[in-house]
């Protein structure tokens, strides 16, 4: 069962057509509509990854045709919105890999450097910083994310997206383990933002 | 459990991932913990900002657009050879229809594509003018004049776009942006006439279905002319370029400017 086609209909709504099965199109349907569902979350995680709308579109844009042309890797029964976001992040960093070897594109200020230098167990005492993240406004705490590393961004955002941590971990290539710490050293660097962006 | 134990666990634990010993555990020293507590005060309320307060950026609808015109429907599989012989007489006869009526049907159904597809072109570009008016940042650079606007395009776009109307008293050039039609991206150039909103689309021409039939001729060039919900639209193509103008003014207004806009004399 893999993604064979994305069909426009009538009302210029598109709709995923599925093949693998000669009468599997009514089962399939529902998982392909589920692809295309998908969109907002994929652009929303390259528009945190890229941080910017162009690049973004161009990202998204890319990992659908990736993932057309990678279809018959997609296993079915196991996470679609995994595996999509899983192209998705490969391409931002092959497409990085590619930029930084490009003398005529500066330096990649979307890509942080991998560590934020905050331990897990910074806390701030309880009440105050309580107090602090209460007080802090959508800009600030996007304007703190994007000062984490892509690994930071990545982590949060996809849990956010309600992955489990197995799932973090295909897409991001790492053990379980790695994901638990990962994502405990990005919310604890993501505090230690917000803390500033509060005062 | 130790304090740092728990701290590096409490996310799992707020999320219900832990399993039901470490589960217990976590809250049992919650429990005892004020330190702990109020770190678990201080996760929740990071997990409220994430989830509440971060923003969300959907993709646009062009996108959704453009990612459905870029799968195409597959090509219909060869299945003749699967018990062929039982359809080769009815297969005959179909065939002989299809002869007689094949050429009137693929004109008719040639003819209603091609108008589907111009239609659609319109009915972009309209969308595009209307995203425009309801943006809160419609323009990425604002008007000094053309010589600002053109240059602040270039790296932005796989091509140049070649607009001549620097704007005037009576059509004001407003800014720039880039935007899509279709498949593809656009040079976006915002007038105003009065009060109202002008945009000029300008992409590359190639591959999209420009009519051929019924055209306006205005100032050595040959245009569509038409409207949709109340926006009138005109396309025409120069080079290798299109242009789209949408706008809500008086048709005779905007006719004005294609000429200006992509004077033949250019």
């Amino acid at each position: 069962m893999v993604i064979r086609a994305l069909h426009k209909t009538k009302g210029s709504i598109p709709v995923l057509l599925w093949a693998g099965g000669e009468r599997e199109a009514v089962d399939v349907s529902a998982l392909a509509n589920q692809a295309l569902a998908y969109v907002d979350a994929l652009h929303n995680l390259a528009r945190y990854l890229t941080g910017n709308e162009t690049d973004a579109e161009d990202l998204v844009q890319e990992t659908y045709a990736r993932a057309l042309r990678a279809e018959h890797q997609f296993t079915p029964g196991t996470n679609l919105k995994a595996w999509l976001f899983r192209i998705l992040r490969n391409t931002f960093l092959s497409s990085y890999r590619r930029r930084r070897n490009d003398p005529t594109v500066g330096g990649l200020d979307t890509v942080a450097a991998p560590v934020e230098g905050v331990e897990s167990t910074d806390w701030l005492l309880g009440d105050v910083e309580l107090d602090r993240l209460r007080k802090v406004v959508a800009d600030e705490i996007e304007a703190a994310l994007m000062t984490l590393s892509e690994e930071s961004r990545t982590v949060i955002l996809l849990d956010l997206e309600g992955l489990t941590e197995v799932e973090v971990a295909d897409v991001v290539g790492c053990a379980v383990g790695t994901v638990k710490s990962r994502l405990a050293r990005a919310r604890a660097a993501l505090r230690q933002k917000l803390k500033d962006y509060a005062r | 459990m130790t304090c740092d134990d728990v701290r590096m666990h409490l996310h799992d634990y707020q999320q219900g991932r832990l399993g039901p010993q470490a589960q217990d555990a976590v809250r049992a020293h919650l429990d005892g913990c004020g330190d702990c507590m109020r770190a678990d005060a201080v996760e929740q309320e990071l997990t409220r900002l994430l989830e509440h307060r971060l923003p969300q950026h959907p993709a646009s609808l062009a996108l959704k657009r453009r990612i459905a015109a870029q799968w195409a429907p597959p090509a219909a599989r060869p299945s003749w050879w699967r018990g062929w012989r039982s359809w080769l007489a009815p297969a005959l006869a179909a065939a002989t229809v299809i002869v007689v009526a094949a050429p009137v049907v693929h004109y008719e159904q040639t003819a209603a594509r091609q108008a589907r597809e111009q239609s659609a072109m319109v009915t972009e570009a309209v969308n595009d003018h209307l995203r425009l008016l309801a943006s809160q940042h419609p323009l990425d650079i604002e008007s000094g004049g053309l010589h600002q606007v053109k240059p602040w395009f270039a790296g932005r776009l796989d091509f140049a776009p070649v607009v001549t109307f620097e704007g005037d008293a009576d059509f004001p050039l407003k800014g720039g942006s880039v935007g899509y039609f279709r498949d593809r991206k656009a040079a976006v150039f915002v007038y105003a006439r009065r009060l109202h909103t002008i945009t000029l689309l300008v992409f590359r021409a190639d591959g999209l279905p420009w009519p051929s039939r019924g055209l306006t001729r205005m100032g050595g060039l040959e245009t569509t002319v038409t409207s949709e919900r109340g926006y009138n639209v005109i396309l025409w193509r120069r080079g290798e370029l299109g242009y789209a103008l949408i706008s809500d003014v008086d048709p005779a207004e905007l006719k004005q400017l294609p000429a200006r806009i992509t004077p033949a004399s250019s």
